[in-house]
């Protein structure tokens, strides 16, 4: 709408980032660096997942009208696991803790796709004089995502320790594995209730909070265990 | 404990908002394109009529705004663009609108609606009172989309107003959850449209060793409120057709030297007509009676000018009674048609019918029309479309002008015997698909003046060249325009894209960051109460309370 609104949603956008690694003491590591790191692997990562759907996928895009084929869409999703790869080697580069590992990663790898998805649509859109609710759900879900990333670093975190206890391993990985469909699973839910935009958002912010309390739990089960 | 915190909250504005931003920031701004965003509503709009007449303005004399969209109950300023339906505008609004709002979007009836008579009236009478004079404001004229009907209803039940509310809360309320509509036009501004007006005519020469001419004439212009929307079928499509076929039927006869005719007969299209005050009509006339060599219209018998004849049975307009035993009082007999008369008055701003313009110049001369009066607003509206209803009159008219014609020019009698009777329907047989095809054609165009006389090689004009140069040697004369007193000046741009935003009040951007910051400060503790929260939620976890 105006510049004014711009400044709003950068506000939205921003101040979640910035508070959750001022307060959650992982900028006493010096960590910054390895924030950028694990953002430049989140861009990699996308590089790789975009060359092996231009390969091996068929153009869907440009087919007007075309049959949502599910299939296809399941199989789009399961290139997604290289998201899982890429987390999984920037948390085996940063030093530290694990909590600080976990964050350092989750915060840098959704910096990053805030920089690389968000924000060009929204200096474009909502500087605009057209209003549009579009912008400002967009700036809440990459709140929503900060926590689903740091879900999901939690997650990875935890299946390469051996030190597990062996009845948690099938949880983690169940849950590791629902990552990349995740999106579709929501995507479906909402067809099918014929949910709005907000309340899909609402759905995506439950499902985000309750994997990460699932990971915390186990977290919390190894902290005790290896008393850290 | 909350001195700490808001501490922690200060340091977020200290050190971590690098201050080159400061300058990097309006830089980058200033750089990027000024209005990147396209609109989500994009449409193809046409723009009033702007014209003068003996420098005299008419119509609309801006293009281009940038305002709000109100509906027709809520406008109350000069930064507000009027949107509304045109059936629903009633003529004092419209006085209103014009002296004190901003600018006038009107939405045109959906073609699938019917309109009611009364609707047409209103609309016909409308137009008439938009062109009565000058209107300093923007005007333009939109084509029925659901798009527009949506954002009408919006308008119409859009709580923006600038009454007051119930309580601060309502207002509140309504500030957020109502749309608004910020309706832009930019187009240059009104431009003189060099016009170029011409005058196609043919003559088939007769036998007779007196050279007694009939001039037959019809402009083939429309006039309306909206140039781009003029397409005229009755007005005068219908005349334009009927002088193509009447040239069809006497080049016929007039090929055979044993039954050619004894007048020579002249054919006349004029690109301007009524509303235009019959200006080629009157410039052709100059150049052919006036200049040395004038042949053409030596011992005019009479000039029949048609106009506007699809809308029913046909009327003689005169501006003088014919005299028994002249050729126009033949004729009007031959054709049995009421006669109307009405005196020319060089008063008036515009003449009334298009003989005038050859009574003028003293030659003897009528009009026939289906109109009673030239004051009927359906020679003026953009409502005058083709209709098959129409078509029909115009070929049982049509047939009734040839046969009147015709046997004015043989000089038959009506006590004929049968066979007479037969030869003669089958030579005055009018062509039906010829006549469908070119009214067809004719009243599917735009045929404004500002669209037929810029076009200088091609359009309507040359479609009409070329068809009359199948029966007969046809001339095209353009004329030109007085330099210093131009005797009428035409406007572009008339046509243009309107833009609708959606757009929030400057309240609602206020409201959006109080929630924004409320928002922030609830993550802000969520944050800060994580660390208690995990404990918590371990000791729930593991059932143990931690050792260290």
């Amino acid at each position: 709408m105006t510049l004014y609104h711009f400044g709003n949603c950068i506000a939205l956008v921003y101040a979640p980032y910035h508070m959750a690694y001022k307060f959650s003491g992982i900028s006493e590591y010096a960590t910054f660096s390895k924030c950028v790191y694990a953002g430049a692997l989140y861009i990699f990562t996308q590089l790789c997942k975009m060359l092996l759907l231009a390969t091996f996928f068929p153009d869907s895009d440009n087919i007007q009208g075309g049959d949502y084929d599910i299939f296809l869409e399941i199989l789009k999703a399961t290139v997604d696991l290289a998201d899982l790869l890429g987390l999984y080697f920037a948390l085996n580069s940063i030093p530290g803790k694990g909590h600080a590992k976990i964050l350092t990663a989750a915060i840098g790898w959704a910096s990053a796709e805030v920089l690389v998805t968000r924000s060009v649509p929204l200096w474009v859109g909502a500087r605009g004089s057209e209003f549009d609710w579009r912008y400002v759900r967009s700036c809440a879900e990459s709140n929503v995502a900060l926590l689903q990333h740091a879900a999901t670093a939690a997650l990875v975190w935890l299946w390469t320790r051996s030190d597990l206890p062996r009845r948690h391993f099938p949880l983690v990985a169940a849950l590791l594995l629902l990552t990349p469909y995740r999106g579709l699973i929501e995507d479906a839910l909402a067809s099918v209730l014929s949910l709005g935009a907000w309340a899909l958002l609402g759905v995506r912010a439950i499902t985000a909070t309750a994997v990460g309390l699932t990971a915390l739990a186990v977290y919390a089960v190894l902290a005790q265990q290896i008393g850290i | 404990m909350w001195l700490d915190q808001a501490d922690g909250f200060a340091e977020i504005f200290k050190g971590y908002i690098p201050y080159y931003l400061l300058v990097v920031f309006p830089i980058f701004i200033i750089m990027s394109p000024a209005n990147p965003v396209a609109a989500s509503h994009e449409f193809s709009v046409y723009r009033m009529q702007q014209y003068d007449l003996h420098t005299v303005p008419h119509g609309c004399r801006s293009a281009s705004f940038n305002l709000e969209g109100r509906s027709l109950t809520s406008w109350s300023m000069s930064r507000h663009c009027v949107v509304a339906r045109i059936q629903d505008i009633t003529i004092d609004q419209f006085v209103e609108i014009r002296s004190k709002a901003g600018a006038l979007l009107l939405v045109l009836p959906n073609n699938d609606t019917i309109l009611t008579n009364e609707q047409k009236e209103h609309i016909q009478l409308l137009e008439m009172a938009m062109m009565q004079q000058e209107i300093s404001i923007p005007v333009y004229f939109a084509e029925w989309t659901p798009d527009f009907d949506d954002i009408i209803k919006d308008l119409q039940h859009s709580f923006i107003t600038d009454d007051k509310s119930g309580t601060a809360l309502e207002a509140m309320f309504n500030t957020v959850s109502s749309n608004g509509y910020q309706i832009v036009v930019s187009a240059p501004n009104p431009q003189r449209l060099d016009s170029k007006p011409v005058t196609i005519h043919g003559k088939l020469v007769g036998r007779s060793a007196t050279p007694q001419t009939i001039v037959i004439a019809a402009h083939y212009d429309s006039s309306s409120i909206i140039p781009d929307l003029s397409n005229g079928a009755d007005s005068n499509a219908s005349g334009a057709v009927a002088l193509l076929e009447l040239a069809r039927i006497f080049s016929r006869l007039y090929t055979s030297a044993s039954v050619r005719g004894g007048p020579s007969l002249v054919f006349v299209l004029m690109s301007t007509g009524h509303s235009l005050n019959y200006f080629a009509t009157k410039k052709w006339l100059e150049e052919q009676l006036d200049s040395t060599d004038a042949t053409l219209l030596q011992d005019v018998s009479f000039v029949m000018c048609l106009d506007s004849i699809s809308s029913g049975p046909l009327t003689m307009h005169v501006s003088k009674p014919p005299k028994p035993g002249t050729p126009a009082q033949s004729i009007k007999s031959r054709l049995h048609v009421p006669i109307v008369h009405k005196k020319i008055n060089l008063a008036d701003e515009l003449l009334a019918w298009h003989h005038e313009r050859f009574s003028i110049r003293r030659m003897t001369a009528f009009t026939i029309s289906s109109l009673q009066s030239h004051k009927d607003p359906s020679r003026n509206t953009i409502l005058d479309k083709s209709s098959e209803g129409s078509l029909r009159n115009l070929v049982s008219n049509i047939k009734i002008t040839a046969r009147g014609l015709a046997s004015h020019i043989y000089n038959l009698t009506d006590e004929e015997n049968k066979e007479d009777v037969e030869l003669y329907d089958n030579a005055l047989n009018v062509d039906e698909a010829a006549i469908r095809h070119w009214y067809k054609y004719l009243s599917s165009q735009p045929r404004a003046p500002q669209i037929i006389t810029a076009t200088a090689n091609g359009g309507v004009s040359a479609a009409l060249e070329r068809a009359l140069s199948r029966y007969m040697e046809a001339t095209v004369s353009a004329h030109a325009l007085d330099r210093r007193e131009p005797e009428y000046t035409l406007y572009t741009p008339t046509r243009a894209v309107l833009y609708v935003y959606s757009v929030k009040p400057a309240v609602f951007d206020l409201i959006l960051t109080l929630a924004i910051i409320a928002y922030l400060s609830l993550v802000y503790f969520v944050i800060q109460f994580f660390p208690r929260f995990y404990e918590e939620y371990a000791k729930l976890v593991t059932g143990k309370v931690k050792v260290n």
